[in-house]
């Protein structure tokens, strides 16, 4: 009894104090130029400047091509343990939650919900990893042959961390379809390891992320204003430098920009996981710039604002909330 | 009487260095024939869903071992080496992106490659008469052949997977 009771209490801890890192969502699009060149496209006036932008509705709704690829990309990424998130019911949920939000009311005042223009734009389909998909049925004389073009894009960094691109073998007897299902059964495997790759890369040196440090105009100090702790002046510019040195896996960032207004850091390598009341927890690019907020209120009494822009790209506004 | 001395003695340090070069290239030859990385691949084609095939050539003594070693060869290269692109495939890497699994795991690679060894269940499809024509080369004390294959590579991966000697691609999550 005192066995099975040791045991039981082993896994419990186990499983509460080892967390695992998030693991990335990995959604398939087709390119802009796939999209563009087939007339899937929303053209409109923005400020007297025509703009064209892909139709991923309509390109999902009315092209069989790309529904049999991304379901033969899906099924193959499943088998992997990476059930890919579904462009078409993401944007379908995302209509069915713009509707809801405009007629939910609270049922003791009628108070509609709070929801700023910004709020509005983010309602985007996201995903960690797009995968930007491009395929295109060619002739050459009497045989047809598939072009695939498939690049697995960072969405923290919009960096390339996986691609294969080519022809396949030109056929006279092949369906369509066939060609289709050969180029992406043969592109895979390879498509697979450079993900791998760049799993690897993330665990070893830390997520890359951006971070940009502003000042809101009203503050009355800037990033060259001098602070104080533990003795010891310096300019507030250099303490967020020291921060970062000290916080990012192994020390690695670049600090691309710095006025008295703002810094701006790229190639910021984050932590994939941290300790925190003794449990590990996943790290995002929110909760690494919270612990910067939190830093400099603490130590400084700086209040500041965090926003989050995209997966990868967090800015911290100092002077108020 | 000394000048043939010196003759003789010159001609025995010749046929001594020339039998030991050759004597080393023969060396040399039985570790190429003998070497785990020595496979030789040519893709045919994209496989079914999960599956390769490619022209994998073996070596042995009569044409039976030789496609014995080149079934073992086929299932070999899908796992440690990778399989070059062509005929309409594109390259795919080794299941086994670790450097030295073969030493890491040999207890588990020997019972795997084994006589009638569990690698054999990877192979769906080869032509399995003999050989004939370009495909069946005589060679010194033996016969070098090549064998069409159809290796089912992503039961092969799920297998070194469960095993610990493939990482999932989510393996760290």
């Amino acid at each position: 009894m005192k066995k099975i009771f040791i045991t039981t209490l082993l896994i419990f801890t186990s499983v509460i104090f080892f967390g695992q890192a998030k693991k990335p969502t990995i959604m398939v699009m087709p390119s802009d130029q796939y999209c563009l060149s087939r007339g899937f496209k929303l053209t409109f006036t923005n400020q007297g400047m025509t703009q064209t932008l892909p139709d991923y509705r309509a390109a999902m709704q009315s092209d069989p091509n790309l529904r049999l690829v991304i379901t033969k990309m899906g099924q193959m990424m499943a088998d992997r343990g990476f059930p890919l998130k579904d462009l078409e019911a993401e944007m379908r949920n995302m209509m069915q939650e713009s509707a809801e939000s405009s007629m939910l009311t609270s049922s003791s005042s009628g108070s509609e919900m709070a929801e700023s223009p910004i709020d509005v734009l983010k309602r985007v389909a996201k995903a960690d990893i797009i995968l930007d998909l491009d395929f295109d049925l060619k002739a050459q004389g009497p045989s047809k042959y598939m072009v695939f073009n498939l690049r697995g894009l960072d969405a923290y960094t919009a960096k390339q961390v996986s691609g294969v691109a080519g022809a396949g073998r030109p056929s006279t007897s092949a369906t369509p379809e066939i060609l289709m299902e050969e180029a992406v059964l043969s592109h895979m495997d390879s498509f697979n390891a450079g993900l791998m790759r760049h799993f690897d890369d993330l665990f070893e040196n830390g997520r890359e992320v951006k971070v940009l440090v502003k000042v809101f105009n009203n503050w009355g100090e800037n990033l060259e204003s001098e602070f104080e702790s533990a003795g010891e002046t310096k300019e507030l510019s250099f303490i967020i430098e020291d921060w970062f040195a000290d916080n990012c896996v192994k020390g690695r960032f670049n600090l691309s920009d710095a006025t008295e207004n703002q810094m701006r850091f790229e190639q910021v390598r984050i932590p994939v996981m941290k300790l925190q009341s003794g449990r590990e927890r996943a790290v995002d690019t929110r909760s690494f710039v919270s612990d910067l907020r939190k830093h400099l209120t603490d130590k400084y009494q700086i209040q500041s604002k965090l926003y989050l822009r995209g997966l990868g790209e967090a800015w911290l506004i100092l002077g108020e909330k | 009487m000394k000048k043939i001395t010196k003759i003789l003695s010159l001609l025995i340090l010749m046929i001594l260095i020339t039998n030991f070069a050759s004597a080393q290239s023969r060396r040399e030859r039985k570790i190429l024939f003998n070497s785990m990385y020595n496979y030789e691949i040519s893709p045919v084609g994209v496989g079914m869903d999960g599956t390769k095939v490619f022209k994998v050539w073996g070596y042995g003594k009569n044409v039976g071992e030789a496609v014995m070693d080149a079934k073992a060869n086929a299932v070999a290269a899908c796992i440690f080496k990778g399989l070059p692109g062509g005929a309409g495939a594109a390259p795919t890497p080794a299941l086994c992106s670790e450097s030295g699994a073969e030493n890491k795991y040999a207890d588990y690679f020997e019972k795997f490659f084994e006589v009638g060894g569990k690698y054999l269940q990877y192979i769906a499809l080869t032509n399995d008469a003999d050989p004939a024509g370009p495909d069946r080369l005589k060679i010194k004390k033996g016969y070098k052949v090549a064998i069409y294959a159809q290796v089912m590579y992503d039961a092969l991966r799920r297998e070194l997977e469960a095993n610990g000697i493939a990482r999932k691609l989510d393996s760290r999550f």
